[in-house]
This record gives C-alpha cells, structure tokens and sequence, in this order.
C-alpha cells in the first residue's frame, strides 16, 4: 500500500498539493491513502481522497508498503519503518539534503529549481511531478472589480500595510483562513493580487491569482520565478518597492499593460492546469515513479 | 460460488419476489459458473417458503428475530461464501443488463467494490454514487431527483455506493470484516466504503443502466436513520474528504 503522509491539514500549500497529488496517483489507479494525525481530512479544499491514522499508518508499514512525505522533519521517523521512501519535494530548504543524499529515497520535484538543486547537491535526477492549480480558480469570465487588490495577510503584512498607505485609489480585500471555493472566488473577483510572502517556496498563491485573471504584483520567491516573470506575467519587486511598483501599473494611463500582464499570466497559468499534470505523472511513472509504489 | 446475492428482508413477500424475479433475469444474461440467490428473512412474522418465491431454487436462511441490515447482510455471506457477494435490497429490481455491467467492471482487478445506477419510479436518479459535503450535510447522493437521462453515463468512481445494490469481493469483505454490526440501519454502506478505501480499495459505480429502487419499502420512519447517522458522525466527522456540493 501506498500512503502520503503528512504532518495535519492546516491550510498551507504543501497540504493541498500532497493531496492533490495523492488524488491523481489513485486516479492513475495507484492504491493510495493520505495518512494524517487523527486520520482528519481537510475541509478548506475539494478532494476525494481517503484519510487514515498517521500514527497507526507509521506503526504497522513495512518493507512492501511505500510513504510519500514533502516535509523533511518526517524523514527519520519515516525512514525508521523501512517501507519505500519516496520524497515528493516541494522546496529548496538545505534541511532537505540528507533525503538528497539518500540513494534509497526516490526524489519527485514539482517544479524547474528544485529539480535544479537536487542535481546541484546531490546530483540527483529527481523526477519531475509537476505540480497544479485547482480548476475552480480559473476565471470564468464573472465580473471584476478593478480597483480592488486581493492579498494574504498571513505573510507579509507590514508589506501590504505599506501598500495600502501608498495607493490610496485601491481597495485591499484580504484573504485569510478561507476555503478554496471562497478564495477563488475573491481572486475572480479582484483586479490585482499582491504577493508579499517573502521567501515563499513556490507561491501556488501567485499563480492561482494568474488564473482567475488578476494582475499579480509580488515580491520574488524561491521557486517560482518560472512563472512571476517581471514585466512578462507580473510585476516582481523588492518588498520595500511593493507599494511603488502598485501604484505604477494601477494608474490609469497603464491599462494596456495591465492588460498584457492579465493575458499572460492566464496564459501561464493554463500551463498548470491539472490535466498537463496528469500528463506529466504518467512520464514520470515510466522514468521510474512506477518501480517505486507499491502495488500490493 | 462465483456469486452470492445477498438479500436481507423483512416480510412483503410480493416485493421481494418481484425482486428476485428481476435479479434471475439479470443472473441469466451473465456469464457466471455458479451464483446462488441467498434470501436472509430477517425475522418475518410468517417465514418466507421457497414457494412463495419464484424462482424456486433460491436458499433461504431464516434468522427468527430481527436483525440490523449489517448483521443480516454478514450472515447471508458467512452462510453462503463466494469470490464475490451482491447485496441486493428486496425493493431494488435489477435491469436486466445491470449485474453484466457491474461484473464487467470488476474485471478491472483494481475495483474492489461496485454499485449500480438506481432511479425512482419517476426515471429520476434515487443513487448513482455518495459524495461528502462539509458540515452537517456529510454523505449525500450524487444528483438525486436529477432526471436519469440528464447524467452522464460514464462509469464514476465514487467515495462510496449504497448497499442496496453494493458488489463486493470476497477477499476486500473479509478483510474489512463485513459491514460493522453495530449500525441499527443506514450509513453501514458508507462506513464499509470510507473503510475500504483507507486500504486502496477502489471503488466505482455503473451508470449505464437503470435499476428501479422503491426507496425505504420496508420502513418509512422518518427517523429511522437517527441513531445510525449519530453512530456515522461520531466516528467520521472530519475523517472524510470533502467533494463539496454539486457545483463543482
């Protein structure tokens, strides 16, 4: 048997991207179960995949089961069971090396830098899984608000309360403990999103502003600079010249580029439709995901 | 045994006659070594006769008190063992085509457990797979009172399928230990799929055919799933995954 295992179910991005990915492996036919403190499932996303007890799950695996983990605080714990260990890698934390470095670990990535780093440090050939973005946050075309800009307080507010005193003409619509549907919907709803999360790993956020049509104005990240390409998909800038930067493109001589950068970032953004990752799973089970599962 | 059907049943007689009638019809147009139709009279005042039942080679196991659905369902099992059990409730008449259908999903070796299509009377969809929403809402059936036309006809792949008309290998039941006793009536299906699907087993549903179900024939208390549900709850709130309403 196969389980992803994770550390709860709060609402954090590598949460729903471990069930997600979960949820594609059981559609691949893979015999799958998420295994979480509790056996609880979350309720702030759309999903249909079966839960079970984490402690239970660690306790009773063995050498023909094998465990999905992201988060590198699981490894010695998961590595103590013997099962298949299996990393699906979701940053570019150095804490991540030592999985790196284990030729018994089978390494996914779920985008270009990380994959990247993985040969840097440890010459691994980490197999690309991709990664996606929920249907429900592309726009359907319902009516935007242009003057108001979506952000998430939950990193970066100083960063948005800057913001929030330099432009004055815009409405500042915060997102926060919220259920994808919600979230979505206020992303559709909005003309801008503002990105201030420093450091993010990938910045799912960003991208699933691009989809529901917002002109994204965010702080660089770690691994997602394959999408935020500044003046193409998004304007990018240093926290301290956020503010200035969402003054400059929300004025009003700037709707063309405005525009531009709309089209673009959808455009960008279908390339992370949940179907090109399907696509991409099924390479990645002949590049060798499929020897590592188990299939008992 | 290829095939057990396993119909548990309480009294009403000329239903469940119906039922197996519809059932050998479909039995026929399968192409099964040997299957067995297992009526369990979960204590009828006046015991069923095979008789009373036509076709007359159909194996009665008589339990003289009444019994919870699960209980009748895992005795009709344990009595008459199979590579595969059919759970069939006495106001579920099979189409013709509809056993075919579910046995030729199940040759996909990854399918564990299968329901079928049912519609009311009216060709409105009564079950075509369970999904979960958040909340107080929990398990509910996917496009009820949809007409059955309307809804595509794919083989889906739900969360869990209703025990009127559930099939289940041998080995996915024994390992689950058959449906949890300690449901009085209701939610024993969705406890066994939830179940079921913590271990890899996948579960579908055929759409392609419409089976009638005259829903709740044998009792109509409109309580009558409280205590069951409340069992559900306490054991599954926030344990299950959440599809969400329809809209999505």
């Amino acid at each position: 048997m196969n389980y992803y295992v994770l550390p709860g179910i709060g609402i954090y991005g590598g949460i729903k991207v471990g069930f997600q990915f979960a949820q594609l492996l059981t559609e691949a036919g893979v015999p799958i179960a998420v295994a979480t403190p509790g056996s609880l499932a979350p309720s702030w996303f759309r999903c249909a995949q079966p839960v079970a007890d984490r402690q239970q799950i660690v306790a009773s695996v063995g050498k023909s089961d094998t465990l999905i983990f992201s988060l590198p605080h699981d490894y010695p714990e998961l590595k103590a069971t013997g099962s298949r260990l299996i990393f699906h890698c979701q940053g570019t934390d150095p804490l991540i090396n030592p999985i790196l470095h284990d030729r018994d670990v089978t390494v996914l990535t779920c985008w270009e830098q990380a994959k990247n780093y993985a040969m840097i440090v440890a010459r691994r050939d980490a197999i690309d899984v991709g990664i996606s973005i929920s249907d429900v946050f592309f726009h359907d075309g319902s009516p935007k608000d242009e003057q108001c800009a979506a952000f998430m307080p939950r990193r970066g507010a100083a960063i948005a309360q800057c913001a929030m005193k330099h432009v004055r003409s815009l409405r500042f619509l915060p997102i926060d403990g919220s259920s994808e549907d919600i979230c979505a919907n206020s992303l559709k709803r909005s003309g801008f999103f503002l990105g201030t999360a420093v450091a993010e790993g990938f910045g799912l956020p960003a991208l699933e502003a691009m989809a529901a049509g917002c002109v994204v104005v965010s702080v660089p990240v770690v691994g997602g600079m394959e999408y935020l390409r500044h003046g193409h998909t998004a304007c990018v800038a240093e926290p301290k010249e956020l503010p200035a930067a969402l003054a400059e493109i929300s004025q009003q001589g700037a709707g063309l580029r405005r525009a531009a950068l709309r089209d673009r970032g959808a455009a960008m953004a279908s390339r992370y439709r949940i179907a090109i990752q399907r696509g991409k799973l099924r390479a990645a089970m002949e590049a060798g995901l499929k020897d590592a599962l188990s299939w008992i | 045994m290829d095939l057990s059907v396993i119909i548990p049943s309480w009294g009403l007689t000329a239903l469940l006659r119906s039922c197996v009638l519809h059932l050998d019809q479909a039995l026929a147009r399968t192409q099964l070594g040997k299957a067995c139709i297992v009526v369990v009279d979960n204590g009828s005042a006046i015991p069923y006769r095979p008789e009373d039942l036509a076709p007359p080679h159909v194996r009665i196991v008589r339990l003289d008190l009444r019994h919870s659905f699960s209980a009748a369902c895992n005795r009709g099992a344990r009595d008459v063992p199979a590579a595969r059990y059919l759970f069939l409730n006495n106001d579920v008449f099979l189409h013709p085509n509809a056993l075919a259908d579910m046995l030729g999903i199940f040759a996909d070796h990854r399918i564990g457990i299968c329901g079928t299509r049912l519609v009311l009377p009216d060709d409105m969809i009564q079950h075509c797979g369970v999904r979960f929403d958040a909340g107080e809402r929990g398990p509910y059936h996917q496009d009820h009172g949809q007409r059955s036309a309307r809804v595509s006809r794919a083989t889906t792949f739900p969360q869990a399928v209703t025990g009127a008309a559930m099939m289940i290998d041998h080995a996915a039941f024994a390992t689950l230990n058959g449906f949890d006793e300690a449901f009085p009536f209701g939610y024993e299906d969705v406890d066994l799929c939830l179940r079921a699907r913590q271990l890899g087993i996948r579960i579908a549903c055929g759409q392609r055919w419409d089976s009638l179900h005259l829903e709740s024939t044998s009792n109509r208390k409109p309580d009558r799933h409280k205590a069951s549900r409340d069992l559900f709850f306490q054991r599954w709130r926030g344990r299950y995954s959440i599809d969400g309403d329809e809209s999505g």
